[in-house]
């Protein structure tokens, strides 16, 4: 009679993990020594500044950009500085970039050169202009960009505080929106991030 | 005798089987709440009593309150997830956050939407226990 009961049950147990085994991936390796993971996951490897805290930055300041409606207009908007007051080597351009990406795919605001991009684009100019190779009805025109109305500088500090067995980290990014004209600040807000490791 | 011995156990590996696919609703959560909650596994005593919808500037807002009807901590793991009109998802999709809700405190969650066409969110989460 256990004997009876015995089988059926092997029989389940086999079912169930052949339904956990599932197919085969479309790839061609050995092992699993390299796997692509989610790009958007949660990273927790270190409490150093990662890809998780670039990525609620952006979505935090993106949010609350497009949220209070100063893009009213679909104004023109340069990125200044980005400075990075922490102790670590973080580089905030990408911070800024995302920032920007999203701004630019909502629609809602358009990006005119930052400094760090003017070389490229006088230099496009300069050889549309001067070069002598293009047809003048079709060459870029100097001194017709577009200047922006609004400029945004934003700062990332932190805060280390560590024991013998507990690190935490606190970070701070502040980000501005300044009326390029009137020297005012338009828009401002900040997002923290609190890390705490174990030993 | 043979036969009832056979199937008691199949039925009761198809149902777990078909349970472990599915995704949950966190319990307590209102009907109209946990259509927008896209839950995986147990919600592990968290419930989500309320959604706030607005539409700001011409972009969706949205505030979720997350209660943890416990007195242990709870590690939830969330992102919104935008879709348009036509049911299709608005842009690449957040990253996902980590946030810890303390025994019987209520964390409220926030996020906008990043392009005007969305018109309809889900909330995708699993709850674990610390």
């Amino acid at each position: 009679m256990t004997q009876q009961f015995m089988i059926p049950v092997l029989l389940a147990s086999l079912l169930l993990s052949a339904c956990a085994t599932g197919v085969q991936s479309p790839v061609v390796r050995f092992d699993r020594q390299v796997n692509y993971g989610d790009a958007k996951s949660v990273e927790l490897v270190t409490n150093e500044f990662g890809s998780s805290d670039l990525q609620m930055i952006a979505e935090k300041m993106v949010g609350s950009l497009l949220e209070t409606g100063i893009f009213q207009g679909r104004p023109t908007v340069t990125i200044s500085t980005v400075k990075n007051k922490t102790s670590e080597y973080i580089d905030t351009t990408n911070v800024m970039n995302s920032i920007q990406t999203a701004l630019v795919k909502s629609g809602k605001v358009r990006f005119t050169r930052a400094i760090t991009e003017m070389q490229a684009g006088v230099d496009e100019l300069q050889r549309q202009n001067q070069s002598g190779l293009y047809k003048n009805k079709t060459t870029a025109k100097v001194g017709q960009m577009t200047a922006a109305k609004y400029s945004m500088e934003g700062e990332l500090t932190s805060i280390v505080k560590q024991n013998n067995s507990t690190k935490d980290v606190f970070y701070k990014f502040t980000l501005k929106m300044f009326d390029v004209e009137e020297g005012t600040i338009e828009w401002q807000d900040e997002k923290e991030i609190r890390k705490t490791s174990k030993r | 005798m043979k036969l009832r011995n056979i199937l008691l156990p199949l039925a009761l590996a198809l149902t777990v089987g078909t349970a472990m696919a599915q995704s949950g609703t966190p319990t307590g959560t209102p009907a109209a709440v946990a259509a927008k909650i896209q839950l995986r596994g147990d919600a592990n005593d968290l419930v989500i009593p309320e959604i706030r919808i607005v539409r700001r500037n011409d972009v969706m807002v949205v505030q979720a309150d997350m209660k943890n009807t416990t007195e242990s901590n709870r590690t939830v793991f969330y992102r919104f997830r935008w879709l348009d009109s036509s049911g299709s998802q608005v842009g690449d999709g957040e990253s996902w956050k980590q946030m810890t809700v303390l025994g019987h405190q209520i964390q409220t969650v926030k996020s906008v939407a990043l392009h005007s066409s969305a018109v309809d969110f889900r909330i995708e989460m699993n709850v674990e226990t610390q």
